[in-house]
């Protein structure tokens, strides 16, 4: 496996809201399947986990995004069944548009092949894994979690991958979603899915070449936590080397990006030398093993994101997942046209601004008469800075949002819509305005003077079509 | 050129009317108008037409405007809608003053109408907040009050204002609209009412906010021969200033003045000869609390930052030294948008002829501000009482 790139950087995203096992408990009075899980705030979905997870890696990474040649993307909760979501997440972070996207979905196993795909490209590649499944709230919704993990192929990188092995079996009905449907599910015949569990990816896992008796740590398929456990029974490996790369309790089952979120656990801190297993599991069934050695020491603080989190009560986590609180609004009125929106992508995303020529001026959006000299100009790009300070800011009421964000308000609640001030992102001089949403938490609680820095995440949803643009949250 | 002068003005009640149409309620501001005229007049006397609506709703969204004219039997006369948001209707009476004063007409009718509240809920929705800079600020999901209220939080912390100032206005504006028949929420209502109502887009609460209304005004505008021959006190317009601004609120320098009210009101003082000292009266544009605020600097009736002590002071109460809203403005009268210019204007008249119902001392010079949007245009016109003799 000569031909592999390295592991140059890696990233992980989890939402802030934890869902604490003792309100699943409470609700139900049943003991919850896993300490904690990661609720996605109702304006997030796989495609904004995915970029936040993306940036985080291209953080990490010494050259430009416009230097990957390669996305590959894995997620079994797409946001729409058909239509490619790629192409957004290139948008989003700004890699070059002749990029190669691909996109595996319908397993728990996608992220294994995307890390296989982007391991084995030509160039730069960058490979994230998202996921958000979701489930009838009485059962597989009572440990579904969110997160995303993304891994930068690059040159000889800090970890290389020493070899890959594929296992196959005709199982079905372990874990299913129907068409049309949000809600994974299965048969729940215990001990028929924990052996396919078990022995798909054990026997994956053994047939890497690699010495077992070493291996340091290990992301194996995990559900709940109790499962990895029980593959790596047919292991050598010890019990810590699988709670190093056990990140469920934290993270809840999120689906095809647990196993990577813990493949990125398992690396972090990892020495020199150090031998990291990941070993994926997809229902249908198939699983996927893979075996890395670190070669320069890596970064501990990449997991940081998994065990942070502040603790949301169940009614919250039920109305920011949709549960509860899905609207549509009927009528029409003043309406922005979807070619409309799509025209001020560059601004939606990149905060790309123009620069007046004649004048000096930042223009933003860049269109339309110069706002200084009021001049008719072609504006030179000039990108804006993604941190910025409010300026003015109002907290619309519960109830009173315009209609495109009527069912966010009744998810999330009463959202603050600032007025932000922004220097540009280069050395020249300048700063613009433009209003924008704000988000998180504590978001309704800022105010004038405050600092804020963007994030994309879903603006609104409008026949169908979801519109993504950043929104600040508090520095 | 000859001057153009206010010989009527009427109102329909503002308020929430299921059971009448915008032209049924355009019929009794237009019937109130020319009630109002002190002599013998035929309505064949009217040339032209100007009327203001934004649409609301989408019902007549085209042609209301020859829809309201034919309705109400002036067959056959040019009508021209003119939209400017909540400043249609005092652009339809600049159009009527400009109408007159060229020569093409010797009596215009001005006016306008909007109907609010007879939608659904879901309806509604999609019909507010429709006169900002859309893509930028309704689809950050700022609402037309949270255009206002980023006003207020930019201006309570440039300044030394307070949520109390704000509930000032409201105070004021509902003690002197709980006199005014046709308002909508005629009541009066106490500071603490004002200052712990429920936050509509903070710091803006309820009593912050104007309602939503039905309702129709119109105003009847003669060249000086046919102000002669029809009224015993016309009033004239003095001043006709209008001016446009960027239609977002981020576009503009600065978050706590409208550009345009201020360019428009030094037009209008420059062509009435007059400075806001001069002033007996005024009719602001008072949508939500901080707009009346701004307008008091806008208009130059105080420095910037002093309006919250104009307000403490009470110097624009009724018996202050410049009275504001004795109608009871948008707040308690109610803010039928495309007839909300016109609607300051039949109070600006009745001041002028001492028929108002909060009647000050003899007043002789008045102004009206009206303000479409956020301040994307603005209309502010003067207003002189004609002693009899004069004309």
């Amino acid at each position: 496996m000569s031909a592999m790139s390295g592991l140059a950087a890696m990233g992980v995203y989890v939402p802030h809201r934890r869902l604490p096992a003792a309100e699943i408990e409470a609700a139900w009075g049943t003991s919850a399947p896993v300490d904690r899980a990661a609720v996605p705030a109702a304006d997030e979905d796989a495609l904004t986990m995915a970029v936040a997870a993306g940036r985080e890696a291209l953080t990490d990474w010494d050259r430009d995004p416009t230097a990957v040649t390669q996305l590959a993307v894995a997620t079994t909760t797409p946001p729409l069944a058909e239509e490619e979501f790629a192409p957004r997440i290139v948008s989003a972070l700004g890699l070059p548009s002749d990029v190669r996207t691909e996109t595996a979905t319908q397993s728990t196993a996608a992220g294994a092949e995307a890390l296989l795909a982007g391991a084995s490209a030509d160039g730069p590649a960058l490979v994230i894994v998202a996921d958000a499944p979701g489930g009838d709230a009485a059962e597989a919704g009572q440990r579904v979690g969110a997160g995303a993990a993304s891994f930068l192929f690059d040159g000889d990188g800090d970890a290389t991958l020493l070899d890959s092995t594929h296992r196959s079996r005709d199982a079905p009905g372990i874990r299913f979603r129907e068409r049309a449907s949000e809600s994974v599910t299965g048969l729940d015949i215990t001990t028929y899915e924990r052996e396919t569990m078990r022995e798909l990816v054990s026997t994956a896992v053994e047939e890497l070449s690699i010495d077992h008796e070493a291996v340091d740590a290990a992301s194996l398929y995990q559900p709940t936590g109790d499962i990895p456990h029980r593959i790596a029974g047919a292991l050598p490996y010890n019990g810590a080397a699988i709670e190093r790369g056990t990140v469920v309790d934290d993270v809840g089952d999120a689906g095809a990006a647990t196993t990577a979120i813990g493949l990125v656990a398992a690396l972090a801190g990892s020495e020199p030398g150090a031998l990291t297993v990941a070993g994926f599991f997809g229902s249908g069934s198939s699983a996927v093993g893979l075996a890395f050695e670190t070669v320069t020491e890596i970064s501990a603080d990449l997991a940081a994101d998994v065990e942070s989190g502040e603790s949301v009560e169940y009614t919250a986590a039920l109305r920011e997942r949709g549960t509860v609180g899905k609207a549509d609004v009927a009528g029409g009125g003043a309406h922005v046209s979807l070619p409309s929106w799509q025209r001020t992508i560059p601004q939606r995303y990149r905060l790309e601004a123009g620069r007046c020529p004649e004048c000096d001026a930042v223009a933003f959006p860049p269109e339309g008469a110069c706002p200084e000299c009021h001049e008719r100009v072609e504006f030179e790009v000039e990108p804006l800075s993604r941190t910025g300070e409010v300026v003015a800011v109002t907290v619309i009421g519960q109830g009173g949002a315009p209609p495109e964000f009527v069912e966010l308000q009744r998810r999330d609640g009463p959202f603050a819509v600032a007025i932000l001030e922004v220097p540009t992102a280069g050395e020249s001089e300048g700063t613009a305005r433009f209003p924008a949403q704000l988000t998180g938490s504590d978001s309704t609680a800022v105010s004038v003077g405050d600092r804020v820095t963007g994030r994309l995440r879903r603006i609104y949803s409008v026949e169908g079509v979801t519109r993504y643009g950043l929104k600040f949250v508090p520095r | 050129m000859t001057d153009a002068y206010v010989i009527g003005a009427g109102q329909s009640d503002f308020g929430s009317f299921p059971s009448e149409s915008y032209r049924s309620l355009f019929d009794d501001a237009f019937d109130e108008a020319i009630d109002s005229i002190d002599n013998d007049f035929d309505t064949d006397e009217i040339d032209e037409a100007f009327l203001g609506t934004l649409g609301v709703g989408g019902r007549q969204l085209g042609l209301s405007g020859p829809a309201v004219t034919e309705h109400l039997g002036l067959h056959g006369i040019p009508t021209t809608r003119v939209e400017n948001a909540c400043a249609a209707s005092g652009y339809a009476l600049r159009q009527a003053v400009m109408a007159v004063r060229s020569g093409m007409a010797d009596v215009v009718l001005a006016g306008g109408y909007e109907i609010m509240t007879d939608m659904s809920g879901d309806h509604t929705k999609w019909w507010l907040g429709v006169s900002g800079e859309t893509e930028w600020e309704r689809l950050s999901g700022t609402t037309f009050a949270g255009v206002y209220a980023q006003m207020a939080s930019a201006y309570l912390r440039e300044y030394d204002a307070t949520v109390e100032d704000l509930s000032r206005v409201a105070v004021k504006n509902h003690a002197n609209g709980a006199q005014n028949p046709h308002a909508q929420l005629g009541f009066e209502c106490t500071l603490d009412d004002a200052m712990n109502a429920p936050d509509v887009a903070a710091p803006l609460n309820l009593y912050h906010c104007c309602p939503t209304t039905d309702g129709a005004s119109a105003v009847i505008v003669a060249n000086e021969e046919a102000a002669r021959k029809f009224s015993d006190a016309p009033v004239r317009v003095a001043g006709a200033g209008a001016a446009s601004g960027r239609v977002g609120l981020f576009q503009r320098d600065s978050l706590t003045r409208i550009p345009a009210s201020e360019t428009a009101a030094e037009r209008a003082y420059d062509e009435a000869g007059i400075s806001p000292a001069d002033l007996d009266f005024a009719e602001v544009h008072d949508c939500f609390a901080i707009a009346e605020l701004a307008a008091y600097e806008d208009l130059g009736f105080c420095e910037r930052g002093e309006a919250p002590r104009l307000l403490r002071e009470g110097v624009t109460d009724p018996d202050g030294d410049l009275p504001v809203n004795t109608s009871g403005g948008l707040k308690s009268k109610g803010h039928p948008i495309g007839a909300t210019g016109t609607g300051q204007v039949v109070e600006a008249f009745s001041q002028l002829r001492d028929e108002a119902h909060v009647q000050l001392d003899d007043p002789n010079v008045g102004l009206t501000h009206n303000v479409g949007g956020s301040g994307g245009g603005v209309t502010v016109h003067v207003f002189e009482r004609v002693d009899g003799g004069d004309l």
